[in-house]
């Protein structure tokens, strides 16, 4: 039984070895406008973007949650957190977090999605539990597809990210689209 | 029941079929226009259906693999040889942190071993918190399908549930109103639930991580807030390298939904500080199925649904007509090998279409698995004495050209000119809301030997 | 070239009209075609069932009847699908392999091996296309919805050449009509079903002549069609093509 038993199983019923291919990313290669394929499929999976300099961060936030409380701001440009978190901070109480702000590493193009990882929060239930999240991103750190973002990610330390991609969603209620199902309700990227 | 006769009673309410079936069209049209804008769409099936194949030609040296990395990482591995012993790993882990309360995002692989009435059993409350499956478990039903549970779910339907369950007022079925309640009514049980319970849509050998998928978050809110995280995967979900969870990743979502990617696509590599995280290895028949060479490849499949939303005949009979785990074209394939006897009827619920296998992004040739399922549940499990005989004597008759001749003419003469009543009566289920054609004066035969007689 | 004239047992029996047609249009094109008259079925209804072992003696006969001709061709998708693709249970002697690789559906042979396009025919209709499954996703007919590829159709390209031919578009272009062989008796609620609904979007399409290249699905949609007293009539595509030439 367990694991002798699997491993007997399998080694004695696999089929002969077939070689693994290497993946030649050029096949998918497309000279898109990153900027614009990515702010376009922000949107078609129900996130916000907006495109501004960093200096007016804050103003923006601001002005799209003018009635938000409790805010924490990981990305160090944004001076708008009023609670601090860290290692030690306990995820159940971030039940009641009103808005998050965290820097994203990068964003692909193909689907709207951004690279963020514990590396930009210390307490991994923060972009779920928040109600709202904005994410910062630079224009710089755009790439057009998933094959180049694995490479991008290949080197880092390994512990939890993810590839986050608009606001939580569900239609299981007879197909019909309702954007804020157990995770954030919204989504912002503010794009720098 | 067969899945013929679970299907004729889906058929007798023909407005909920028309519902249905044209639901899940509009998935696989959201599918395609997905699929359109992505260069390289086939290419990249090919790569997927190539990296699976090595796979299964390599499958214990990745899992070997696997663990090592996931244990240097410090997330504790387990090997279930069956559901059985798997429930029994996944109780042991939760009744060593005294867990009553469990929240748990979709997992088909729990459903297989059906965990949640083993662990109900044991005293531990377990809560599916994708809404679908939430929805289902409430009305205590399966699933009827492995990626929208609760498609045949009318949005009235779920009103009343939520009424009687979670204390919603009437909305007519809002669907807002409704995923807003489940929303306050699932937080409440991620903040208080002692354990999480996730499936894997991907484990990496090479890195030892793993990867889950949702649009909801349900995952995520579950394992980071619960002290324990018990992922459970069956063995095929190893893939080799994580540069090939691009590959895996870019057609997901697409084939599935026709979204791009999931909202969350959620990489676990190492426990958080002070928390636990396992991962419970399944066989449950894989291993079998890996010795069948004709079907082997079935084990490919990375649950994207896709061939139940193109199937017409799973539009047209809803996933429950299957009473299988997973129903529908891939589960026709699979469930044979786990089942045969109770799954026999399962490969001739088809007309061998192919459009399952032309949307499956890893390349099973469903429609062939089909077919060579019939051959074998036909030698192995005892057919209606009926049809065995009217086939095999149409075998002898076929192969005697003389014999065929006769019967031909015999078969025509019958059509033309017995009594209606006798063709069309309840035996004939062609006439039940069918015409039969209409026999003409002579046959083929006849008239080119009359046509080479008169030069 | 010595083209074996392949009809498909049903249609011998019940549809000779399209057998007449087939025969007519390959002579018309000026292919010497001829009618070996021993053939019985080629099987498929009972691999189709699972009897692929009972079949083999009347995949031996069809083996037997055409192994001596350049090509074999018959007017139907299926019927040729299931001699390219499961007559690999025969012993693969050369006979058998040369009538595998040499089996063609009617109007792949013309639009392939013949490299005709235009047939000359009239036929001033407005006429749905049935892409009959095995054709399209077995043998290769067309271009297929789930695939990314560029459209293509054997089919579409020889009726648009019948003058006077409208070809309709419909809502699914390539959805099954549920015939299915013996799935259209064993799963006959859900056979019916698809067969009504192919109907109604050809109906809703303004279709007059619903055509293909299987008789079987025409067959099935017929039977609904009169049934139901529906007004459109079918037709096999051959007998479009031999309209008028």
């Amino acid at each position: 039984m367990g694991r002798q038993s699997i491993l007997k199983s399998i080694k004695t019923n696999k089929p002969e070895l077939v070689e693994l291919q290497t993946i030649d990313a050029n096949l998918f290669f497309e000279d898109i406008d990153l900027i614009e394929t990515f702010k376009s499929n922000v949107k078609l999976v129900g996130g916000n973007i907006i495109e501004l300099n960093q200096a007016d961060l804050d103003v923006q936030i601001k002005e799209l949650y003018p009635n938000v409380n409790k805010i924490v701001a990981l990305d160090p440009s944004s001076k708008l957190g009023t609670i601090s978190i860290s290692k030690d901070t306990d995820p159940h109480s971030l039940e009641t977090i009103d808005l998050a702000i965290i820097k994203g590493e990068f964003g692909v193009a193909e689907n709207g999605s951004v690279w963020i990882s514990e590396e930009s929060f210390p307490i991994r239930v923060l972009p779920f539990i928040t109600n709202d999240l904005v994410i910062v991103l630079s224009k710089k750190d755009l790439c057009e597809n998933l094959h180049i973002a694995y490479q991008k990610i290949a080197d880092r330390n390994r512990t939890f990210g993810l590839f986050l991609s608009g606001p939580s969603k569900t239609a299981d209620i007879e197909q019909c689209l309702v954007i804020g199902a157990q995770g954030a309700m919204s989504l912002t990227i503010i794009l720098v | 029941m067969s899945h013929s006769e679970k299907a004729a009673i889906f058929n007798k309410d023909e407005a909920k079929v028309n519902w249905h079936d044209k639901a899940l069209w509009f998935v696989r049209e959201k599918r395609d226009t997905s699929a359109h804008k992505v260069k390289g769409w086939e290419e990249l099936r090919n790569l997927a259906s190539g990296i699976k194949a090595n796979v299964l030609s390599n499958l214990d040296n990745y899992l070997i693999e696997f663990e090592a990395n996931a244990q240097k990482n410090g997330i504790k591995v387990h090997w279930a040889s069956n559901a059985e012993e798997h429930n029994k790993i996944v109780h042991k882990i939760l009744a060593k942190h005294k867990a009553k309360k469990v929240v748990k995002s979709k997992s088909m692989l729990t459903e297989e071993c059906h965990l949640n009435p083993y662990l109900e059993n044991e005293g531990i409350e377990v809560i599916d918190t994708d809404l679908g499956e939430r929805i289902v478990q409430l009305a205590k039903e399966p699933p009827s399908h492995i990626v929208l549970p609760a498609i045949h779910k009318t949005k009235e339907e779920v009103d009343e549930l939520f009424q009687e369950h979670l204390g919603t007022t009437p909305s007519n079925g809002n669907p807002e109103y409704l995923t807003n309640e489940a929303r306050k009514h699932l937080r409440d049980k991620f903040l208080k639930a002692d354990a999480a319970i996730t499936g894997v849509n991907f484990a990496v050998a090479e890195t030892g991580g793993f990867v889950v998928c949702t649009n909801e978050g349900n995952a995520d809110m579950g394992s980071h807030l619960a002290k324990v995280h018990i992922a459970c995967m069956g063995i095929e979900k190893i893939i080799p390298k994580e540069e090939h969870l691009g590959v895996f990743l870019r057609l997901l979502a697409r084939s599935s939904t026709g979204q791009p990617i999931t909202t969350y696509s959620s990489h676990f590599n190492k426990p958080a500080e002070g928390r636990e995280m396992h991962i419970v290895i399944v066989d449950n028949g894989r291993t079998e199925q890996l010795s069948r060479e004709e079907f082997r490849s079935s084990l490919s499949c990375i649950r994207c649904g896709a061939c139940m939303n193109t199937c017409p005949i799973y539009r047209r009979s809803g996933g429950h007509s299957y009473d299988a785990t997973i129903p529908g074209p891939i589960g026709s394939i699979l469930s044979p090998g786990m089942d045969m006897k109770k799954h026999s009827s399962l490969p001739f619920a088809s007309t061998l279409c192919g459009s399952c296998s032309n949307v499956c992004p890893v390349k099973i040739n469903i429609h062939e698995q089909l077919y060579a399922w019939r051959q074998v549940i036909v030698k192995e499990q005892k057919q209606p004495i009926i049809k065995k005989s009217i086939l095999k004597i149409t075998g002898a008759v076929l192969a005697r050209p003389t014999l065929y001749s006769f019967m031909g003419k015999s078969v025509r003469f019958m059509l033309k000119y017995a009594p209606k009543f006798m063709i069309y009566s309840k035996l004939n289920a062609w006439g039940k809301a069918r015409d039969l054609p209409e026999v003409k004066n002579g046959n083929f035969d006849q008239w080119y030997k009359n046509r080479e007689k008169n030069g | 070239m010595k083209v074996g004239l392949f009809i498909p047992c049903y249609i011998n029996q019940l549809y000779p009209q399209v057998g007449i047609a087939t025969l007519e249009l390959l002579e018309k094109l000026g292919v010497d075609v001829i009618y070996p008259s021993n053939q019985t079925c080629c099987g498929q209804p009972l691999g189709n069932s699972g009897y692929e072992d009972d079949a083999k003696g009347a995949c031996q006969v069809f083996v037997e009847n055409f192994k001596e001709y350049d090509y074999i061709v018959g007017p139907s998708g299926s019927c040729i699908y299931h001699v390219k693709k499961h007559f690999d249970i025969l012993e693969q002697t050369p006979d058998v392999i040369k009538v595998r690789n040499n089996a063609y559906e009617l109007c792949e042979f013309i639009t392939k091996v013949l490299g005709i396009k235009d047939v000359g025919a009239k036929f001033p209709h407005k006429v749905g296309l049935h892409k009959s499954c095995h054709g399209l996703r077995g043998l290769k007919l067309g271009s297929c919805s789930e695939k990314m590829e560029p459209h293509y159709s054997t089919e579409e390209d020889l009726l648009n050449n019948v003058e006077g031919v409208k070809l309709m578009p419909l809502n699914r272009k390539d959805e099954c009509c549920g015939f299915g062989g013996t799935f259209s008796v064993f799963e006959e609620a859900i056979s019916v079903k698809m067969g009504k609904d192919r109907i109604q979007d050809h109906l809703d399409n303004g279709v007059e002549v619903l055509t293909g290249a299987d008789h079987s699905c025409l067959m099935h949609l017929e039977g609904l069609l009169n049934r139901n007293k529906q007004p459109i009539k079918v037709m096999h595509i051959a007998e479009i093509l031999n309209s008028s030439i």
